[in-house]
């Protein structure tokens, strides 16, 4: 048997150790398996059961007949129309800007692709404050400034609006895509370009069919992953939509679950169980369209990905970078920054200034307590999903277990039901657990349900990077005697680790901002950040806030830049 | 006609009482030193809490472990997700929390699920003034007022809204900003009330006013307040002392108040049943009144208007009088049914 065969087939080629790898994979699926399956299954309970699990009722088909109407098909479209529309707008931008950053000679490059992501981490509750402020129709910045400038009596922009929930969603996905994308676009062999340009190709065509071609286990990964999350995004929606008389599918959920005076379970788990099945045959036709193609960018050949000479267009790059930063990041996190040392949100007036909100949150206890139970999950749930999701990323992709399509199915479903259910589900299953281990309750409870979370993320963005690894690297390795596990953590992880570390800080703030989980399986003692900053904001406290988001977002430069240094040190060695 | 004989018997039976009222209160009081010690025993309590970020429940739990010496933990979450944790846990057996701190209609509906135990004799039980009073499982603890907020740049005193129906003159067509009448909360309570008080014509009018209507609370009074809007109802009344200094004021309409008010009960299983009847015993004591009543949420014990602090004092004592009415919580999906008609 050839090194290849040996690396597509690894049972085989550890024959004396088939029981011990067969064990292994068997674990890996049952871990997998409690993780999402067993959660989703009580749901699935719930939507054919009257009540909730561990109530008496009956079997029925109840919440799949509500689900079936005219009205929330209307909704369906709607919440399909919006995430597609964002998605693609999202995509086109993050896609630019990750060839600017990674393959451009756009200047302060670096900079600008911390800067770029920090959008990412801003809890949306408040820039959609922010851009409530700015383009409200009645007295928003922009319009007023609009209406100073031109005289004209109608507004320029209207928040609460198709386009102000689209707008305010891509404040996410944008800086979310670009980070899933532009570690692949850096790791490109440009000798592939290049064949394709001296084969006469235009630098479109070559763009176009060659680089774009060979990220596309990235660019659907991504593109899967941000339409989903959108089809489930809730605050957008609820803050902005609800006005205009926009419903989506979370939006009726809500509805379903908090403002029915008996929440109905039934109807709510049908409809996020019927988005679910409609979002997997989404995920199906990524199969297929992967399916049986090779992706190899990463070879044993040593490379230095071509960056190109723009001349004078790279201080156009450069502009079009700072714009989107100024427009996304500055003008809502200035707004925190300002808010935070005024007494009322976004009221400013010098008898009104104030330092009482750092005070406040620098002697609220809870909130240490709370940030010192995030980071510990954070730190060891980011972890423990990405090393989870690297495994089952490396069956997936380098492996013929027969068994790994249902691996995948299981690892992509949380990432397709709504948070809202989901946690629910996380309640039931935990707190119904039966045997003498008890999850519900503890600190444990929230850092399963943040790995069940992370890991659809974690395995999307480790089987993106895994793909692009050509298998003579991990056959180099095997030649000369290292291990599988050796392999795989100084060849395969070493070569990932650029995704590694992008997938690690995008669950790490997952699970920072998490609450629809959270809100159902904290428990005194063990609050979590997100919890914390949902009391604060009901109480009306938005300074507070406004100051926890500015300490999150110094988090977000501290790792950014631990992650940046950690990847040149291990990259030059 | 009465005899001798009757009189004698009557004083006899009179001083009879006397002497026993003294001893029962004496056994009383010896049950409730009872209760006392084994809450302490139990050393802490679980409050499950609705009024989510409400500062008024930390200075009570201050106020009442400084007494006892019993640690009370506030675990918070939207009422629906509270009322599913319990349950749960009661399913299961699991049972964390002691007492739950909620609205009156969540806790009805808690009631009719089967979610309380009898809470046994109270001291203070006698305290609460009508409209609320005490029953084998609830306990009246505050309530919340709604009003009208205006913005004092954008009205002129002349021109403000003195009652719930001068909302619908025309002039304010376009320009009221609401609490989404058609979901749970504020906008409900101000629905449900109103439409019993004054008919659903009230709200058929007020519709064709157009109003705004969302579900962001809390960002609503900064857009009052920053003239994007210059009404806004229903307004919570007990938030008049946060937005001191801004340039808005509270109106209380001619026609009264509605209101919600919050109950605390104890859950069955409780794992510390006597720390959770001391705590619901103490929400009606001074201390536990005064804890919300100097947040100008409104007590519903009597007698304590002297000693309520600053601010508060005013408005409480101008809120009393005024309470309209609360939801009924047969009626409320009904309501709400109504409500998505109307505001379409």
């Amino acid at each position: 048997m050839t090194t290849r065969e040996a690396v597509l087939h690894p049972v085989r080629l550890w024959s004396g150790r088939v029981w011990g790898r067969h064990a292994a994979l068997g674990l890996l699926l049952i871990v997998v398996a409690f993780l999402t399956a067993y959660p989703l299954a009580m749901l699935v309970y719930g939507s054919l059961h009257s009540t909730p699990p561990g109530a008496a009722g009956v079997f029925s088909l109840d919440g799949y007949r509500a689900m079936l109407t005219g009205a929330n098909g209307l909704v369906l479209v709607n919440t399909i129309g919006l995430s597609l529309v964002k998605t693609g707008l999202a995509m086109v931008l993050a896609l630019f800007l990750a060839w600017i950053v990674a393959r451009t000679d756009t200047p302060c490059r670096d900079g600008l692709e911390v800067m770029i992501t920090l959008p990412f981490y801003i809890p949306p509750i408040l820039t959609a404050m922010a851009w409530g402020m700015l383009a409200t129709p009645k007295g928003g910045l922009i319009n007023l400034a609009w209406t100073g400038l031109t005289g004209s009596r109608e507004p320029l922009v209207n928040i609460y609006s198709y386009g102000g929930v689209v707008w305010h969603m891509m404040q996410y996905s944008t800086p979310f895509l670009f980070l899933l994308m532009v570690g692949a676009f850096r790791s490109m062999d440009p000798s592939l370009e290049e064949s394709s340009r001296m084969s006469g190709a235009s630098p479109w065509t070559t763009f176009r069919r060659v680089t774009l071609g060979l990220m596309l286990p990235v660019t659907t990964s991504a593109f899967l992953l941000s339409f989903i999350r959108g089809v489930e995004s809730f605050e957008s929606a609820l803050i902005f939509g609800t006005p205009a008389g926009i419903e989506v599918i979370t939006t009726e959920i809500y509805q379903l679950i908090h403002h029915a005076s008996t929440p109905d379970y039934q109807q709510a788990t049908a409809l996020a169980l019927g988005i679910m099945v409609l979002m997997f045959l989404l995920v199906a036709w990524q199969w297929t369209l992967l399916g049986g193609r090779s992706f190899f960018t990463v070879t044993g050949k040593g490379y230095r990905p071509r960056v190109a000479r723009l001349g004078r267009w790279r201080w156009v790059t450069f502009g079009f970078c700072v714009l989107f930063f100024v427009v996304t990041v500055v003008l809502p996190v200035g707004q925190l920054v300002v808010s935070s040392f005024f007494k009322f949100f976004g009221f400013y007036r010098w008898n009104m200034v104030t330092t009482e909100h750092y005070a406040a949150v620098w002697n609220n206890r809870l909130v240490w307590r709370a940030l010192g139970n995030t980071l510990l999950l954070g730190l060891l749930g980011a972890t423990a999903t990405m090393f989870l999701g690297g495994l089952i990323a490396y069956v997936l992709v380098r492996t013929k277990w027969p068994v790994r399509r249902v691996l995948e199915v299981l690892a992509w479903l949380p990432w397709m039901m709504p948070g809202m259910v989901l946690g629910v589900g996380f309640l039931w299953a935990y707190a119904l657990m039966p045997g003498p281990i008890q999850l519900y309750g503890t600190l444990w409870a929230l850092l399963v349900a943040y790995v069940t979370l992370g890991t659809p993320l974690a395995v999307r963005t480790m089987a993106g990077a895994f793909a692009q690894l050509a298998h003579d690297l991990e056959e180099c390795s095997r030649v000369h005697g290292a291990t599988w596990s050796t392999t795989f953590r100084r060849i395969l992880l070493a070569l990932a680790w650029p995704s590694f570390a992008v997938g690690w800080i995008l669950i790490f703030f997952i699970i920072l901002r998490e609450l629809s989980a959270s809100i159902l399986l904290y428990s005194v003692g063990n609050e979590v950040l997100s919890v914390v900053v949902m009391r604060m904001w009901t109480e009306g406290k938005a300074g507070p806030v406004s100051v926890i988001a500015l300490v999150m977002l110094a988090l977000v430069f501290l790792f950014r830049f631990a992650e940046r240094r950690l990847v040149r040190t291990h990259l030059s060695a | 006609m009465l005899t001798r004989r009757t009189l004698l018997r009557l004083a006899a039976g009179a001083s009879v009482a006397g002497t026993l009222r003294p001893a029962r209160s004496v056994a009383q009081d010896a049950a409730w030193s009872k209760v006392i010690e084994a809450a302490k025993k139990e050393g802490k309590v679980v409050v499950y809490n609705g009024a989510v970020g409400t500062p008024a429940l930390p200075k009570l739990a201050s106020a009442f472990e400084a007494k006892y010496g019993i640690r009370v933990e506030v675990l918070e979450a939207r009422a629906s997700e509270l009322r599913e944790r319990i349950r749960t846990e009661q399913a299961s057996g699991k049972v964390l929390g002691d007492v739950s701190h909620n609205g009156s209609t969540t806790t009805a509906l808690q009631l009719t699920d089967g979610t309380f135990q009898p809470h046994g004799s109270l001291p203070n039980a006698g305290r609460p003034v009508a409209p609320f009073a005490v029953d084998d499982h609830r306990v009246p603890i505050y309530v919340i007022p709604y009003g009208i907020l205006v913005n004092t740049d954008m009205v002129k005193p002349s021109e403000e809204p003195k009652s719930w129906k001068d909302l619908l003159d025309p002039r304010w067509k376009g320009k009221i900003l609401s609490d989404d009448v058609r979901a749970l909360g504020g906008g409900a309570v101000f629905f449900m009330v109103s439409t019993q008080k004054m008919g659903k014509e009230f709200h058929e009018k007020l519709a064709q006013q157009g109003l705004h209507m969302n579900r962001e609370l809390r960002g609503n009074y900064p857009r009052i307040a920053r003239g994007e809007y210059p009404v806004y109802v229903p307004f919570t009344l007990p938030d008049t002392l946060d937005l001191k200094g801004l340039p808005v004021k509270a109106i209380l309409p001619t026609e009264g108040l509605p209101y919600v008010r919050f109950d605390g009960a104890i859950f069955k299983g409780a794992p510390r049943p006597s720390a959770a009847r001391l705590l619901l015993d103490f929400f009606l004591s001074d201390e536990g009144q005064l804890a919300y009543a100097n947040l100008a949420f409104m007590p519903v014990v009597g007698g304590l208007e002297s000693k309520i602090a600053g601010d508060a004092r005013g408005l409480v004592s101008e809120m009393k009088p005024k309470l309209l009415g609360t939801t009924d919580p047969k009626l409320q999906d009904e309501m709400l049914k109504l409500a998505k008609s109307i505001y379409k």
